[in-house]
């Protein structure tokens, strides 16, 4: 009985909350939405529980195949869809806690919103069904397109115009393929779908369906170059819901992708050949790409937008691998980055309630009155810089194993690049408005963003638990974890237990070097006044026609936005043609 | 299955939506253009499941083995319209919002902050 649950009682708190929450007083849909979601995660450990010895089978209706023909929609919970139920519920329950205040409005609209992106999320994660997968999808966006646009604050709308254009387009991609698909098959449970995918190795029609559904799923995942929707929202949305953007929704791109990739085409090794290459490619150019970019902003929560795409990027990359170990690598990772990067955002946000801004050039030296934020955003940029601590690590670790396994130890180098680059920023910005460092002077010093507040009468202890807890929760890499992992992973992919042994492990200074040359590329940036003048200007006209380009590629304007959509679909179109040719 | 016309037919109306959007001064048009695209996957998702000299999937006063199109299609794109009728709501009241704030609807004229 327990798989449809964490569906359906976050969307049956929702309708209760939408008839009955004008009648009630205002703290009461914030308690009631917190222990909700703290419900879901609680399901969510009972399923991974449960699950421990294969995964639980729920039909609707009791609608069970006969005799291999399947009519009715499935859930099937392995462990990985489980532990994703739980860190969703984590998620959901620390921004709403982190919004608590936030908004005073009476009919509770944002908690109906976000229980129905959470309901659709968990949906998404559990789900056997290719239509059900899409409708869970749909729901996810359009509850996210709501959300983004929830200030009704000009900028803010026209994000959520261009987020709602791009994401539609990636959801009529998703249902291009699905008709592709079941033209071929005549079915859209997964474990048909995998049946008839093996039988047809090398079927045009089911290469060109992949195609389209992965690339809807990498829109949502913001692999390059699917990514410029992402920063504009991530950037205007309210900070609660980035928190959830960052943290689970691009995940989910990810998790659907490498899902598929697994459980509908893996049968076949003409189509599995072009994921790698394609999922290896957007991976690594996300990396770099975001990378670049999140150096060099200045607004906090673009700076960690940017930083998303970054770690999505690895997360792909860890993806395209298709091994056991470079799977539980990526689960991992999913994990640790979604609470290290929830709460980020939320020091992002009590930089907004606090201190009234979000430049990070403005705000220099004003956080020292707030320094237990500082350090819960120091801690942050270390956990993305890849310090030796935590789920992000071992997942880290997991992955350049899969990657050395491969042959590719090109690959650990380009994780370490990005690490380097996203951590090094946060740290930087650590250093600039909580230490005071980092004076800059000329035309950089004036703002060139907006006035931007968030409401300032919410105490900073309340705003800081939730972020704590997100911290400490993502500490949680022992030995322990990376067993789990590799247990969790067998039924996902369908292959047996993954042998730990055999598998080259990185060696130990590794994590040390990236956390190192994070604090270098930070130190840089900070001390630059007083480097010699020589050095930064060499280092400037090798950096700025780089940065030049890529800015320019981000240019808000959604025309451009669907033009490298199309872009982004022919050459993936284009790259599983010619791995399926040679 | 009915031939090569639909899924040409189905790309034409991917290709002229896409086009739409990307060259779009306004978003009211662009919305538009969306809602082409989305046309195009009802046109797909249809012929997937068309069948010649078969009737429409009710079952009320046929005899069983009557041959009738893939309801299973036409689910799917029943579907597909009450999102694409949310979606194109939202982005309505989303557009409508903007034009109230800043005068216009010129995507060229509205840049988001950067």
């Amino acid at each position: 009985m327990l798989p449809p649950l964490p569906v359906a009682l976050p969307m049956l708190v929702a309708a209760v909350l939408l008839s009955l929450a004008h009648v009630w007083p205002r703290r009461v849909p914030d308690t009631i939405a917190i222990a909700t979601a703290l419900g879901v995660a609680a399901i969510g450990v009972a399923l991974v529980l449960g699950a421990a010895d294969g995964p639980i089978t729920y039909w609707f209706g009791g609608w069970q195949p006969h005799a291999d023909v399947v009519l009715g929609i499935g859930f099937m919970v392995d462990q990985v869809g489980a532990i994703m139920v739980v860190l969703i519920g984590v998620l959901f329950a620390g921004a709403f806690l982190f919004a608590w205040g936030f908004f005073d409005e009476v009919h509770a609209v944002f908690h109906v919103l976000m229980l129905l992106f959470m309901a659709a999320m968990s949906g998404f994660c559990l789900t056997h069904d290719l239509f059900n997968l899409f409708v869970w999808f749909e729901v996810m966006s359009v509850a996210a397109f709501a959300l983004t646009a929830y200030r009704l604050e000009a900028s803010s709308l026209e994000a959520a115009l261009n987020f709602t254009v791009t994401n539609s387009l990636a959801s009529f991609f998703i249902l291009a393929g699905i008709g592709l698909i079941y033209s071929v098959a005549g079915t859209l449970d997964f474990t048909a779908l995998a049946r008839v995918v093996a039988q047809t190795e090398g079927d045009k029609v089911i290469a060109a369906s992949f195609c389209l559904l992965v690339t809807g799923l990498l829109i949502k995942a913001a692999a390059a170059p699917f990514q410029l929707w992402l920063v504009d929202a991530h950037a205007l949305a309210p900070s609660p819901v980035c928190v959830i953007f960052s943290g689970a929704m691009v995940t989910m791109g990810i998790y659907g992708s490498t899902k598929l990739g697994w459980q509908v085409f893996g049968g076949d090794p003409v189509i599995r050949a072009g994921a790698h290459a394609v999922l290896l490619t957007a991976g690594a150019c996300s990396v770099i790409v975001g990378g670049i970019m999140c150096v060099t902003q200045r607004h906090v929560k673009r700076l960690l937008a940017f930083s998303t795409i970054s770690h999505a990027g690895i997360m792909l990359i860890g993806c395209s691998l298709f091994s056991a170990h470079g799977e539980a690598g990526v689960l991992l990772y999913m994990l640790g980055h979604g609470l290290v990067k929830g709460a980020l955002f939320m020091t992002a946000g009590i930089l907004l309630a606090t201190l009234g801004g979000i430049d990070e050039l403005g705000l220099r030296g004003l956080g020292r009155q707030i320094w237990p934020a500082g350090i819960a955003v120091a801690a942050g940029g270390l956990m993305l810089a890849g310090a030796p601590v935590g789920l992000m690590e071992h997942g880290t670790r997991l992955i350049e194993s899969a990657a050395d396994a491969a042959g590719q130890t090109w690959i650990t180098a380009v994780m370490m690049l990005g690490s380097a680059l996203t951590g090094g920023a946060v740290l930087r910005a650590a250093g600039r408005i909580f230490l005071g460092v980092g004076a800059v002077t000329g035309d950089e010093e004036r703002a060139p963003t907006e006035e931007e507040q968030e409401r300032s009468d919410r105490p900073l202890w309340l705003m800081l638990t939730p972020c704590t807890a997100l911290l400490v929760l993502s500490l949680l890499g022992t030995s322990r974890v990376d067993a789990f992992a590799a247990h969790a992973v067998g039924p996902f992919i369908g292959l047996p237990q993954p042998a730990a042994a055999g598998y080259p492990t990185p060696p130990d200074y590794l994590p040390w070097m990236t956390v190192g040359l994070a604090l270098l590329i930070a130190v840089y940036d900070l001390s630059r006044n007083r480097l010699p003048g020589r050095l930064v200007r060499t280092a400037g006209a090798v950096f700025r026609p780089l940065h030049t380009v890529l800015e320019a590629w981000h240019s808000g304007l959604v025309g451009d936005y669907v033009t490298w959509i199309v872009v982004g679909l022919a050459l993936m179109a284009g790259g599983v043609t010619l791995v399926s040719i040679s | 299955m009915i031939g090569l016309l639909p899924w040409l037919l189905s790309a034409w109306l991917l290709a002229i939506g896409l086009y739409g959007i990307v060259t779009s001064r306004h978003y009211v048009h662009l919305i538009g253009c969306l809602t082409v695209v989305q046309s195009s996957t009802y046109v797909l998702l249809l012929s997937v499941g068309y069948r010649w000299n078969a009737g429409p999937p009710i079952f009320f006063d046929h005899p069983p083995g009557t041959p009738a199109v893939d309801p299973v299609v036409q689910a799917l794109v029943l579907t597909d319209i009450v999102v694409g009728a949310t979606v194109s709501a939202l982005l309505l009241a989303l557009a409508l919002q903007l034009h109230k704030k800043k005068g216009s609807l010129d995507p060229e004229a509205l840049r988001p902050m950067r």
